[in-house]
Formats: C-alpha cells, structure tokens, sequence
C-alpha cells in the first residue's frame, strides 16, 4: 500500500480538493444533511448511510448524474470504480487489469480523497438485499434491534440443524450397527436423545416458521415418521375439480399413501387415521384403513366406540361414520354374544348414545338406518326401552316419519312372530291380531293430533295390509275426517286430505266406485289441486282393471316376475 | 334484438325462463378455478364433481347440429376435453375398477406386491382403491368428454378402459343377498371384505355400469365375462319397498326419494337391452318394473305424495302480516314445510296470497321423505323416478315445479343451492338443470338437452356409450390388447430410429420391448 504521507500532498498540488474530508465539492447540500444523518432506524437506512459514507462519490453520481459532478469528483468517482472493480479480482491478476502506473496514480487519488478502501459494494435496495419475512415484509425495514434478533434466530437455527444432523446420521448408523471408532461400542441412540431431538425438531419448526412462514408438516418434523418416504400426490394434466386444501391435509395424505401401499398397521397408522379425519371425516378409505388398523391391532372396541361418539356428534351429516361404527359392531358381536348381560349392557350404551345423537338431529337418516340395523343384530325386539324411547320421539314430533318407520320395523320385524322373507308390504298371518289393534289404536290417536300430517295415515294402512286387515275395518274412523262430501262448496268438510285419499281406497275395495270416484274427484277439484293429475289417474284406475299399463306402453303381464322367487 | 330481449321478458312471467348463460358462468368458474375449501369432504370423490360438472356444461351446450353462428364456443374445448379424458383413465385401476380421487392412484411400483418382471401387481384381483361410485362416474364422464365435433371420435372415448376387469371388479362387488357394496379392502381378521352400507345406490350403480360395458358378447368368445347376479339384485331391490310402500336401503330403513330413484332405474337398467344395435330412444319393455313391484300403484302413490305447496316463510314480525295469520308457532322452526294444520286453511291462505299477487300460480316443492323439507335433488330424485315410470308427464304439475326451482332455487350468481336461498353448490345445481332436462323446455334460449333418466346422461351421450361400446368390444375381439402398450411401442420404435439403426439394445428385451 502506497503511505499515506505521499498520497495527501499529491492531489493537493494539483487542484483545490473540494473538501479535506472525501465529501464531493457538488454535493454539498444534500450530502450534508446525508453524512450527518439522524440515528438510522431501520436496518435498510442504516446501510444506506453507511453506503454513502463508504461510497461518497458512487452517491453523489447515483443523486446528480456523472455530467454534473466536478472534474475532481469525476475523477474520484472514477477511481472508486476501478478501486471496487480491482478489488473484486483476485490479488495475482489484479496488476493485469492496470499497469503499475495508472496503479500507482489510482492509489494516489484515493488516498487524496480519504476513501473507503473497503466500502459497500453495493447500494443497498429494499427487498432485494434481505429478502422478505414470512408476510411478505422486507427485512430492511426492519429496526436494528428485530434485525439483530432475527440473526440470533438464523444463528440458533443453523446451529440446531447441525445437532439434528449429527442426530439422524446417528440413527443411521444404530441402523446399519456401526461401531463408535473412539470407544469401540456399538452406536446406540439412546431414549434421551430422542427425546432432545424432539425438542429440537419442535423448535427447528418454530423457528422456521417465524424467520421464513415455512410450514413444516407435523408429520415431516416428528421422529416417529423418520423411515417413511411419504409420496406426494402428483396431479396430471387436464385435471377437474381440485380442491384447495391446506398443506397439513397434503402432508398427512402423502404419508397415507405411503403407509397404505405397504399395508403397514400401527399405533402410529392409527394416529395418522384420526389426524386426517379430524380435517376431512368424510374419506371413506382413511375409515377402512382405521378399521383394519383397529382389527390388527387388537384395539378395544368399546374405546374406539367412545372417541367415535365424539366424531359422530361432531360430524352429524357423515355417513362413513356410521359404516364404522358398523363394522365395529360386527366385530365385537362374536365376543360378547354368548354373555346376555354384557349383550344388554352394550345395546343399552348404544342406545343411550343414539337418543344423544338423534336429539340433535331427528331425522338422521344414517342413525336411524345404523338403529334399525342395530336391533336386528343385538336382537333388541323384546326391549321395552327400544319402544319407550321412540314413543317418546313421536310424542315430541308426531311428524317425524323416521321414528314411525323405526315403530314399525321394531314391533313387526319381531322374528318371535313375524314370518322370515315376508315383504314389508306382505301380509303376514302370524302377526297376532292384538298387535295390529293395538298399532291401529296408536296411530288413530295420533291423527287426532293432526289430522293432516301423513305419517300415522301410513303407518295405519300399513299395519292394516300387514295383518291382512280389509282397509274397510277402519271406515268409521276415516269418515270422522270428512262430512257432506259432494253436498255442496260451503257444506263439505275435509279435515285430512289423506283421510279422502283412505276413503276412496275403502269405497274401491268395497266396489262403491262411484263414492271412490267422488272422493277422487274432489280432490282433485279442490283439496289437493296440486296432485290433480296423480287423482285423475287414480280415477282412471277405478274403471280399468289394469292399473298399471304405463300410458303408451304394452306391458306383457306373461313375463315372470322376479318376485314370485 | 331489442324486440328479441322483450319477447323474451314477456313470457318470463308466465313460463319461467332458465338464464343459460348465467348457469355457464357459474360452471365456468368451477371449472378454471380450484373449489373452496368446503368441497374437502368430497376429495375422496373427485371423480362425482367433475361428473356434476361436465354433465351440467353438456346439458347447457347445444349439441353441434343445433349450434348456430351466434352460439358461443363451447365451454370445453376439444382440446380440454382430450386432457380431461386422459385425466379420467388416470384413475383406473390396473386391475379394473376407477378410483375417485387421483390422490388416491398410486404409482405401480410402490406396492409391495409390484412385480418388475410383469410390470403388473402380483395379485391379480387385487382389492385396491377402486370403488363402484367413482367407476361409473369415470365411465359417464369419458362418454361425456367426447369430441362431438367428431363422431368416430367419440367412438374412441372407451379406449384404454379395462372393460373385462371392470366387469370382474364390478361382480366382485355382489354381496350374497344380491346387493352391492362400495368396495373391496382386506380386513384383518375378516380377509378380503365388500364395503360399503347398504345402500340403494350401489345397486344402482352396478345395473348402470353393466349396461355400459357388458354388451352382447357370447359366452366363449372373447371379452366375455361371468355376469353378476341379476335375479339376486332384483329380488333384494324388489324386497326394499317399505311398508308405506316408498323404497329405501333396504326395507328395515325409511322410504327415501333417492334410494326410490336408485330402485326404478336400476330395474330398469337390467330390463334395458345390453345389444349395441338397439336405440335407446325407443322406451324398452322393463317387465321387472312393471309386473315385480310387489305395490306398483302404492309407490305412484308414494313418489306423487312427495310434492308439496311450498309457502313462503313468514316475514319477521309475522304478527304484522295478515298473510301469515295462520302459522303455528312451532311451525316457524321448519319454515320449508309451512303446512298448515289442515286443507282448509291452506286453501283460505293460497286464496288469500293469490289476490294479493293476482295470480294463483302455486309454488310446487318436492321433499325425499314424508314431512321433510324442500330440496332441489329431490325434484330429480322423484321426477326422474317417476319418468323412468313413464309417468312424469301425467304426475307432474310441470309449470308448478318449475316456477318453483326458477324463482326459488335458482341462484342469482348461477348455479341451485339447496333450499330457497342457499348459495348455489356443485350437487344442486346439477340436479336443477338434470330435473330441467327431463321435465323439458322448449322454449328458445331457456333450453337444456334431453335427460336419459336411466343413465342420468344427456340423450346424445347415450348414443357416444353405445358407440364407444362397441367399439370397445370390437378392439378385444381383435385380441390387440392395451391400446396404451402399443402406444408405449411405438414410442420404442421411433426411439430406435432416432438413435440411428443399429443393433437393438438388449435391455430393451428385458424390459419387455
């Protein structure tokens, strides 16, 4: 380096230097109020200032334009240029760059103007020269003390990656039994570590999150996943309906898939089930995969039965669920079958829980399915509480047809009685005629309640058809709903349009068709104009024997029906 | 055309009019951006939207002969439809059967049971992830997809379809009491097990799926496959009706419009002739529906109970409005199904609402259950039973249903939402436009094609799987194999050219080239 007693008086002897600091002559006021800025506040201003403190004459150019500046800062600009430009070659080739002379010149303008050998090479730019944070912020505009703390944050990061590298090489050496080369023992990775090395990924993930907004997948991070190779599900081209879903349900569907091909059953599989189902409880191959998981493992049935109420609770809408639930039943049935106590104690739990789950939704459609089927397979005919508890739900809604359907399946599906393979429409002789009283008496008393709602009308004509009951056997009831039918628009009354519909079924059994037609008819006219078609149809019914010819269709009765087998 | 727009106005009133174009928006949307995050419950099923929407964009786009120069360009391309196509068969299972989700595909070699001799599975009727919704999907969208510009192209929309280990997948999936499950998995304890509820739809779906593939091939030649139990499917469907004779899962359960559809139009299905050269069009004798069903005229009655007056909910201060005198406290919780206790007085309230609005047009709704509310499905569900029936037209107060759906259902964004005023969904909006295909509309501008209520497909898509059958069956006969090998071949071929000649790699050989 050349002395700087040489390089002060050279430039002097040639031309009033601007200043004897290495403040360019034209800037004056504007780098005046640069060089002595207020404290910096961020870390973008700081370098900034910095920039033009190193860097006086590259600001001064950057700010007025080369034309404009003095001859001398020209030329200190110049040489402040090449300085940077030598300085970025390596040591040998810098003398190539230059002769020795135009060196030496260069060496002697710098120390003339005070230079910054070693200012910053470049100007510093918002966003582009610290990138930006997990929201998109540019960590220039960072103060000083955020910015020192998100470096401590990067510095602990690193230092945290290499232990856990350390760690997983570690793991791979117990795997592969290498032997420690100092102690000669064989690598052992040790309950404790595991344990540090949970911690660490925990706080590796936090960190990343805080310094880059990078989501590390649960799954990815924790040491139990360590040896799956999740695969990532890749999309093909022309693709319909995507579904934008957040990256843990990917996560966690790339480690189904890995686990899944190689039907591997485990505590952790079974996790990974309730992880994904939490996010989407209506994939149906997550359930079966549960459900093998369960079987596999020999899993309590009752306490997968309990975390499921709170799922089904959660989830009223889902049909898998109840497929599960299903599944499970026929599981556990085999081991509890021949124990009539247990046998009671589980359909009185299930019971219990499906009036817990149909008081929030009364007419799930899956539940009442999964209850019908439910006394079938515990054979709950004889319960009493069975039929307490849906006369309780007719009681609170005599319109809900769910509970009507259940009554129905539960007193004439009884097996002590009813005939295996009859039909539901079937009539059934060995169904004891007190029941069917005592059915039509229930139903009759609930029409008085409404008188229009159609559940009990059904429910009664059912039970009719299934003890081979004439639907006349009811006439006297049914006329109570309908007065001076025909006599007149202010006389007639019809309190049931379902009570005229019944009427004319009777009167057509009866073979008074002209009653059965007038019942029709004025349905048709007046009480229930918006089935007007269907009751003109039911009229034409009564004159053609063939009910069913489909119009425009030549239905061959000849062919055997599938029904008689 | 502003005389046009008037013209179009003036019947508005009367007839209510369907907005194509916003209806197109709205499944244009559907199509080019990816759907919220509500549709996560439906991932495992991709394969259901992307039938709900393509069907929906066929239904709305005139077929070529009836496009004129002002129609807009379809919304698929042809070349979207190519991608889409391949898309589809990405799902399918090598041996046989779609799965409903590409989630859900996996790459070959990353099942244990992978064989890299055979480049197949090492089981061959391996239960894999296909089930019998999404395979039935798969096929009505490949029939949907097809270049319509192109008539012998749509004959190739089943090419790459493993229609032998479809029908295989497909018989495996029969119970013994002749019902369907969903799928196959291996249960432990259990061995290899069919999943799934039961539940009408599979039934269905299995009947749909048969006509589809199955054809008119005779036993022995090639391509035929063992048939799964006809007779067994029928006599578990026929002995589903309930005792108030509607239908359900089975007949322990609830009658459900749905699983009544499922029932019908899967007897209909097995009565529909398998021969490739019968035109769908001619209605076909169904003798199962006609003279199994043990109360045919109780199941008319069932499906004609299901439509309803639909009231309008009571404003907030209900006590304000005279129209609504009548409402009974606890009604107000169900304000879908605003029956009032008896005939009368819903005869006085429609009188009542009719001078006010000076008219007495109704609004008709249609619930799946009895006592349950107003749901834009279930206008399919029971109109496209009852069409199957051959009774749409007498049953059905048309105008009455479709004032209903129109003014009521119909989204201003485009698109049905479920019930009056809910935002418009996939599931619905498809059903609207699928009931509107079926109940017809004829006027110009409002018009959707003509719905198979069988197939649920439109009319033209059922001559494309007649087709495509066909040829299908054909390209097995020829013993040529999977028509995406030869393509993989013939990338060999031309690999080798460009390599220059020469000797042929012995590697290739034991890779099977």
């Amino acid at each position: 380096m050349p002395s700087k007693g040489k390089a002060a008086t050279k430039p002097k002897a040639t031309e009033t230097p601007a200043t004897t600091t290495s403040n360019p002559t034209t800037t004056n006021t504007t780098s005046q109020t640069a060089s002595q800025p207020s404290e910096p506040t961020t870390v973008l201003e700081r370098s900034q200032q910095r920039f033009e403190k190193t860097r006086p004459f590259e600001a001064a150019r950057r700010q007025q334009g080369l034309s404009r500046l003095s001859k001398e800062d020209q030329k200190g600009w110049i040489c402040d240029q090449l300085l940077h430009l030598t300085n970025r070659l390596p040591a040998a080739s810098r003398s190539c760059l230059l002769g020795p002379k135009a060196s030496k010149e260069i060496w002697w303008t710098v120390n003339g103007t005070n230079s910054i050998v070693r200012g910053l090479k470049h100007k510093p730019e918002p966003y582009t020269t610290w990138g930006t944070d997990r929201n998109g912020h540019d960590v220039g505009s960072y103060t000083i003390e955020r910015f020192d703390e998100r470096f401590r944050q990067r510095i602990a990061l690193t230092a945290l990656q290499v232990s856990s590298r350390v760690f997983r090489e570690n793991v791979e050496r117990e795997k592969r039994g290498f032997v420690d080369a100092r102690s000669g023992r064989e690598i052992i990775v040790t309950e404790r570590e595991i344990d540090e090395e949970k911690v660490r990924r925990s706080k590796m993930a936090a960190l990343k999150k805080d310094l880059y907004g990078a989501i590390t997948g649960k799954l990815a991070e924790s040491v139990e996943w360590e040896d799956v190779v999740p695969i990532p599900h890749e999309e093909p081209e022309g693709a319909l309906a995507a579904i934008t879903y957040p990256a843990e349900y990917a996560e966690a569907m790339s480690y189904l898939r890995a686990v899944m091909t190689t039907k591997e059953y485990s505590p952790r599989c079974l996790r990974l089930t309730e992880h994904i189902i939490a996010m989407n409880p209506a994939h149906y191959t997550v359930w079966l995969y549960r459900a093998a998981n369960i079987f596999a493992l020999g899993i309590s049935i009752p306490d997968e039965i309990e975390w499921l109420n709170e799922v089904a609770l959660a989830n009223l809408k889902n049909y898998q669920i109840w497929h599960h639930r299903h599944l499970l039943v026929e599981h556990y049935y085999p081991t509890i079958s021949s124990d009539p106590d247990a046998l009671a104690q589980f359909a009185k739990q299930e019971r219990d829980f499906l009036i817990a789950i149909l008081s929030e939704d009364t007419k799930n459609y899956h539940v009442w399915s999964y209850r019908s089927w439910l006394v079938g397979k515990l054979g709950m005919w004889e319960d009493e509480e069975e039929l307490k508890s849906i006369e309780k739900m007719i009681d609170e809604d005599v319109r809900n047809n769910s509970a009507w359907s259940h009554r129905f399946v539960l007193v004439f599906s009884n097996p002590k009685y009813a005939t295996p393979g009859k039909a539901a429409t079937e009539k059934d002789e060995k169904v004891p005629q007190e029941l069917v009283d005592r059915e039509v008496k229930y139903a009759q008393n609930k029409v008085y309640l409404a008188p229009q709602n159609q559940s009990p009308w059904n429910y009664m004509r059912g039970v009719l058809v299934k003890g081979g009951q004439p639907l006349a056997s009811v006439q006297g009831f049914v006329e109570e709903f309908v007065n001076k039918l025909g006599e007149g628009e202010e006389e007639e009354e019809v309190k049931s349009t379902h009570a005229l519909d019944l009427l004319a079924e009777i009167y057509a059994e009866k073979k008074e068709n002209e009653k059965a037609d007038l019942c029709l008819r004025r349905l048709a006219e007046k009480w229930d104009k918006i089935r007007g078609g269907y009751w003109e149809w039911r009229r034409k019914c009564l004159t053609q024997s063939e009910r069913e010819k489909a119009p425009g269709e030549q239905v061959e009765k000849a062919e055997e029906g599938i029904a008689a087998a | 055309m502003e005389n046009d727009n008037k013209a179009h106005e003036e019947p508005e009133q009367e007839w209510p009019y369907l907005d194509v174009h916003r209806h197109l928006r709205y499944w244009k949307m559907c199509i080019r951006a990816p759907l919220p995050h509500v549709y996560l419950s439906n991932e495992s099923n991709r394969l259901a939207l992307a039938y709900f929407i393509v069907n929906s964009v066929t239904l709305l786009t005139p077929p070529p002969s009836e496009r004129t120069p002002e129609t807009p360009e379809p919304l698929i391309s042809r070349e979207d439809k190519r991608a889409m196509r391949k898309w589809v068969l990405h799902h399918q299972h090598p041996t046989g059967g779609f799965c409903g989700t590409s989630s859900l595909v996996f790459p070959l070699h990353s099942y244990d049971i992978y064989n890299f001799d055979t480049k197949t599975l090492d089981e061959p009727d391996h239960a894999g992830l296909a089930n019998i919704t999404s395979t039935l999907f798969a096929l009505q969208l490949l029939a949907l997809l097809a270049d319509e510009e192109d008539e012998a192209a749509g004959e190739n929309v089943f090419e790459g379809v493993n229609r032998v280990g479809t029908l295989r997948f497909l018989k495996s999936l029969q119970r013994e009491d002749g019902s369907f499950g969903e799928a196959l998995s291996d249960l432990p304890g259990h061995g290899r097990f069919i999943a799934g509820g039961y539940d009408m739809r599979y039934c269905y779906i299995a009947t749909a799926i048969r006509w589809i593939l199955r054809g008119d091939v005779k036993e022995g030649s090639p391509g035929w496959v063992e048939d799964f139990d006809t007779e067994a499917l029928a006599r578990y469907i026929l002995n589903s009706q309930t005792y108030d004779r509607g239908f359900a899962g089975n007949s322990q359960d609830e009658a459900h419009a749905g699983y009544a559809y499922c029932a019908i139009a899967a007897l209909t299905l097995l009565d529909r002739p398998l021969t490739t050269s019968t035109s769908s069009s001619v209605p076909h004798k169904s003798p199962l529906l006609h003279s199994s069903i043990r109360d045919l005229p109780g199941l008319i009655h069932w499906l004609a109970s299901r439509p309803f007056v639909y009231l309008e909910p009571p404003p907030p201060s209900a006590d304000q409005d005279p129209d609504t005198y009548i409402y009974q406290e606890d009604d107000l919780d169900d304000p879908n199904f605003l029956l009032p206790p008896t005939p009368s007085d819903l005869l006085c309230l429609l009188s009542q609402i009719a001078e006010k609005k000076g008219h007495d047009k109704t609004h008709v709704a249609f619930n799946g259950r009895t006592n349950k509310v107003a749901d834009t499905c279930y206008f399919w569900w029971v109109g496209g039973a009852l069409a199957n029936l051959g009774r749409l037209d007498s049953l059905v107060d048309r105008e009455a249903a479709r004032r209903f759906l129109l003014e009521k259902m119909q989204h201003r964004i485009g698109g049905f939402g479920k019930s009056p005023g809910s935002p418009p969904d996939l599931y619905h909006s498809f059903f609207g436009l699928a009931i509107l295909g079926l109940l017809g509309d004829e006027r110009e501008g409002g018009k959707v094609r003509g719905f198979d209520a069988g197939l649920a497909v439109p009319r033209e898509t059922v001559g494309v799987i007649e087709r495509a059958r066909r040829k299908l069956i054909e390209s097995e006969k020829g013993g040529k194999g999977v028509v995406d090998g030869e393509k993989e071949l013939d990338a060999v071929e031309m690999g080798l050219e460009l390599r220059g000649g020469g000797e042929r790699p012995k590697w290739l050989g034991a890779c099977g080239y």
